[in-house]
């Protein structure tokens, strides 16, 4: 056995504190499956059927992993981040965890120990360069930000340069996937009827870094995050809307973790959508289609103290007939495209999305309705995969036909 | 190419590739289970085969190479059951199909390698139930570990251990032909898994609480039962710290409800005043904690029946003033009310948990002894002994309890549920466990029985010179016969080979 001070050797996570070795090694994030618990449980770790199931795969054998490192039995290496990137830091082993251990910090400071000893993956390394360099980690010029806009008939505040009451901060998916930019378009549309005074930042919009964050390049997060920061401070931002579950989770909780001064409310549209038809009284059309209803992680488990559970439900009872997956809320699987799951391992990240489709077309439901653009484009591609029937959709785009 | 490089590629065909790995973050990864008692040991190979055949041929070719081998189910244990030094350590957890649930007929028909979580949320939806829970770790502990340990858990005090509703076995033995049967009705090749006992002798005992010693079990067939609709939880403290009482209570408790206490755990005084002085929201006012609390699980299939129960309990409970009606919220506010109390898994699960490691990460060295109700206070008053005498062997900061909850089980015996901890920490781990070895000795001598046996308490009892010369010569004859080449969970029971001799190991002046 070597001898290491581990707190000098692995700073990221000697940043956790206790929690980093409260791990008992029950197991139960593993395999937890409870038809009394309301909602029920259906397992727990959506990689489990996908994967060899070897128990670097679990949230234990990750915590007995850390353990050996931390007293110098064990080394960083190249085969171990393979198997530590299978994972989309969906967080329901935290959610099984009888310590409310955070998992998901856990492994992405193992993530990020990886990548400062040489050991990330490849792949990521182009997405989160071009995240610093061109602002989006897609690789593409940033100026297409602001190409969804053409579909949009008013005007819409630049954040820049004009004073609004909201940003809406639209996120590298929605704006840059053409499939998936009905998501920003509708969104601009619905706020534009509520009569909202928003603004955004089209093509100098700066990625929140997500991606970074998940994948453990703290560099390239700390690198947009700042960006992001002087930006909100120049332009007065006070409150912030998306309807990106990632950026949702990225700026109100991430954010709020590294920048103590930020002070800027941050909102998931939903959120601040459900707010407005509450206040204001309206009236939305009941479309008369069966949906159900996927929970992004990111609004989920992941999101904090105030989970968004039941916004999106109580919109979805208005307008719709909803029909419950098996497994939702606090116990929902994971689409599986998180964590950078969907860019390194692309067939991991389909297999798990047609699981959770094959869960969607058990309600019988037309629609599969999500609040996340990263979910909507894993579970498309599922949808493809398996020649469904059901049909993708926004909430965002329900809203706007159910919009007088 | 060296011998594990051979056994390597040979195991690889037979299970493919994605399925085996040497590799020392994997070894790291299985190097432990709910045990830091122990230090980390590493397999040479770890493997998750998906069928019997494939454990077979596996056996096969550990015998041709003469490997240790060591099955591992869920790798909740506390004890050191279920990792290897070196050697093939079997990942079973693959093997997690539900193959019938036989409802007209009450038995259902597993691998072992299912959680007792999973397949009770598929009862459930049934209206059926195993009776016993499994162990307190049940939503990831597997069914194969519940038979190996003997494992008593919630629903114990109606419907007994796991090994009483198992109607029997498939089991690789672990010879050089990785020999595959079947116990109980099924060793009759026309009959299906539906009664243990009759076709044969007995073998299924043969593999309970085995260790893991005689035989990788692959499948099993277990009792059902149809599940009370109607639970209620209901908690009395004694007004004074008297065990006598608790064994009167406990009997009458045992003459007069019976068939309605699915669960009654004891918790010593002493653990409800830690419990309280954990709890994140205190009420104002301070409760009296007078004595041990009695926590009663009943259930019953019609609500009339169960307010018999409830009326028959309440009666000896509080007859002579004995005891009064108690609640967690006197404690913790954080708790229900019993009236507002609803059966779940997380419960019983969680209970596991909460308890056995209190104050993680530190170790815990607990285990379950079995004793017989009438003597719960001599055993008490013994473990307490123990830890007098012993205090200074203790590590600094360590906390001991005779009990962490006592269980009560069918007919006239209960479980001592308790032990000690200390910091999780390699310093500390020689001197816990020569304690804890120590402890379990003292309890194997005042004639507790204890069960989830591994490493530890396997050994101790053995140290404790519990087992007659003929009776270890029989244990050995008899795995001789299953596992020739003595490959199968070495070092539990302190048996190294066929030629050591067991009695070696036996502590004579404490």
């Amino acid at each position: 056995m070597t001898e290491i001070n581990p707190n000098e050797k692995y700073k990221h996570l000697s940043k956790i504190g206790p929690m980093l070795l409260q791990c008992i090694s029950c197991g139960d994030c593993r395999e937890a499956t409870d038809y009394t618990s309301d909602p029920q449980k259906w397992g727990v770790c959506v990689v489990r059927d996908h994967t060899s199931g070897f128990e670097p795969f679990f949230g234990r054998g990750k915590m007995q992993i850390i353990r050996s490192l931390w007293q110098g039995k064990l080394e960083l290496s190249k085969d171990m981040a393979e198997v530590i990137y299978q994972c989309p830091t969906c967080n329901a082993c935290s959610e099984a965890c009888a310590y409310d251990i955070d998992n998901a910090v856990i492994y992405e400071a193992l993530r990020a120990e990886l990548i400062d000893a040489g050991c990330g993956l490849e792949t990521y390394i182009p997405m989160n360069q071009a995240m610093v360099d061109l602002l989006n980690p897609y690789q593409r010029n940033n100026n297409e930000k602001k190409n969804w806009m053409e579909e949009i008939d008013f005007k819409i505040k630049n954040a820049y340069s004009e004073k609004a009451d909201v940003l809406y901060f639209v996120g590298c998916t929605a704006a840059l996937t053409p499939e998936i930019q009905p998501v920003a378009i509708t969104t601009a549309k619905v706020l534009h009827k509520l009569g909202v005074d928003f603004s955004v930042f089209g093509e100098q919009e700066v990625c929140c870094g997500s991606v970074a964050k998940r994948t453990g390049d703290i560099k390239a997060f700390n690198s947009v995050a700042a960006k992001n920061y002087d930006l909100f401070k120049k332009s007065g931002v006070n409150t912030i809307i998306t309807s990106c579950a990632g950026c949702y989770r990225t700026l109100k909780v991430d954010y709020a973790d590294i920048f103590e001064d930020l002070e800027i409310r941050v909102l998931h549209t939903i959120e601040f959508i459900k707010f407005y038809l509450d206040e204001k009284n309206l009236i939305l059309k009941n479309l008369g289609i069966n949906v159900t209803y996927h929970d992004p992680c990111h609004t989920g488990r992941n999101s904090g103290l105030s989970p968004l559970y039941e916004e999106p439900r109580e919109i979805l009872s208005k307008i719709s007939n909803l029909n419950e997956m098996k497994t939702i809320k606090e116990n929902a699987n994971c689409c599986g495209a998180g964590g950078g799951v969907k860019k390194g391992f692309p067939d991991l990240a389909l297999e798990i999305a047609k699981s959770r489709v094959l869960e969607a077309e058990e309600t019988g439901a037309d629609y599969l309705v999500s609040i996340c653009p990263f979910c909507y484009r894993n579970l498309l591609d599922a949808i493809n995969a398996l020649n469904s029937d059901i049909k993708m959709i926004d909430l965002m785009e329900l809203i706007d036909q159910a919009l007088p | 190419m060296s011998k594990i490089d051979n056994v390597y590629k040979e195991i690889e065909i037979a299970v493919g590739t994605d399925y085996i790995t040497g590799k020392d973050f994997m070894k790291a990864a299985y190097s432990r289970n709910v045990d830091p008692a122990f230090p980390d040991r590493w397999a040479d190979i770890i493997v998750r085969p998906e069928t019997t055949e494939e454990v077979s041929e596996i056996v096969k070719i550990a015998n041709k190479y003469k490997i240790p081998i060591v099955p591992r189910g869920g790798g909740a244990d506390l004890v050191g059951g279920s990792v290897s030094e070196g050697g093939i350590l079997i990942d079973l957890t693959r093997m997690n199909k539900i193959i019938e649930i036989n409802e007209k007929d009450f038995y259902c028909e597993v691998e072992c390698g299912v959680t007792w979580g999973a397949l009770l949320s598929e009862l459930y939806k049934k209206d059926l139930t195993t009776g016993v829970l499994g162990p307190g770790s049940g939503f990831s502990a597997t069914i194969g570990g519940g038979l190996s340990n003997s494992t008593a858990g919630f629903g114990s005090s109606k419907y007994g251990l796991v090994p009483d509703i198992c109607l029997g076995v498939e089991v690789v033995l672990p010879n050089s032909q990785g020999t595959i049967i079947w116990t109980g009705a099924a060793a009759n090749k026309y009959a299906k898994p539906f009664c243990r006992y009759g076709v044969a002798p007995d073998f299924t005992g043969l593999f309970m609480g085995d260790a893991g010693t005689m035989g990788i079990k692959t499948k099993c067939s277990l009792r059902l039962f149809p599940n009370s609709p109607y639970k209620i939880q209901k908690n009395y403290i004694l007004k004074k710290n008297d065990y006598n009482k608790v064994f009167e209570l406990m009997y009458k408790l045992q003459k007069e409800v019976k068939d309605g206490i699915h669960d009654l755990y004891i918790n010593p005084r002493v653990v409800v005043q830690l419990l309280a002085s954990l709890a994140k929201i205190r009420p104002p006012k301070r409760a009296k904690l007078s004595g041990p609390v009695f926590m009663f699980i009943l259930e019953a299939f019609d609500e009339r029946v169960l307010e018999v129960y409830i009326e028959q309990v309440n009666k000896i409970m509080t007859n002579d003033n004995i005891a009064r009606p108690f609640e967690w919220q006197e404690i913790d506010l954080e708790e229900p009310l019993s009236k507002d109390w609803k059966f779940d898994f997380k419960f019983p699960y969680s209970y596991f948990n909460k308890f056995i490691a209190l104050a993680p990460p530190k170790i815990s060295c607990t285990t379950c002894n079995k004793v017989p109700i009438s003597s719960i206070e001599d055993k008490k008053k013994a473990n307490e002994l123990f830890d007098n005498e012993n205090k200074g062997n203790f590590p600094t900061q360590s906390f001991s309890l005779f009990a962490r909850s006592i269980h009560l089980l069918p007919n006239g015996h209960c479980v001592f549920a308790g032990g000690f901890n200390a910091e999780n920490s390699d310093a500390q781990r020689e001197l816990v466990m020569d304690v804890w070895h120590k402890k379990v000795r003292s309890q194997v001598r005042y004639g507790g029985i204890h069960y989830w046996l591994g490493e530890s308490i396997s050994q101790s009892i053995v140290e404790a010179d519990a087992y007659t010369p003929e009776f270890l010569q029989f244990f050995k004859d008899i795995k001789r016969v299953v596992d020739p080449n003595y490959l199968l969970s070495p070092k539990k029971f302190h048996m190294y080979s066929y030629d050591n001799d067991i009695r070696q190991n036996i502590i004579k002046s404490e």
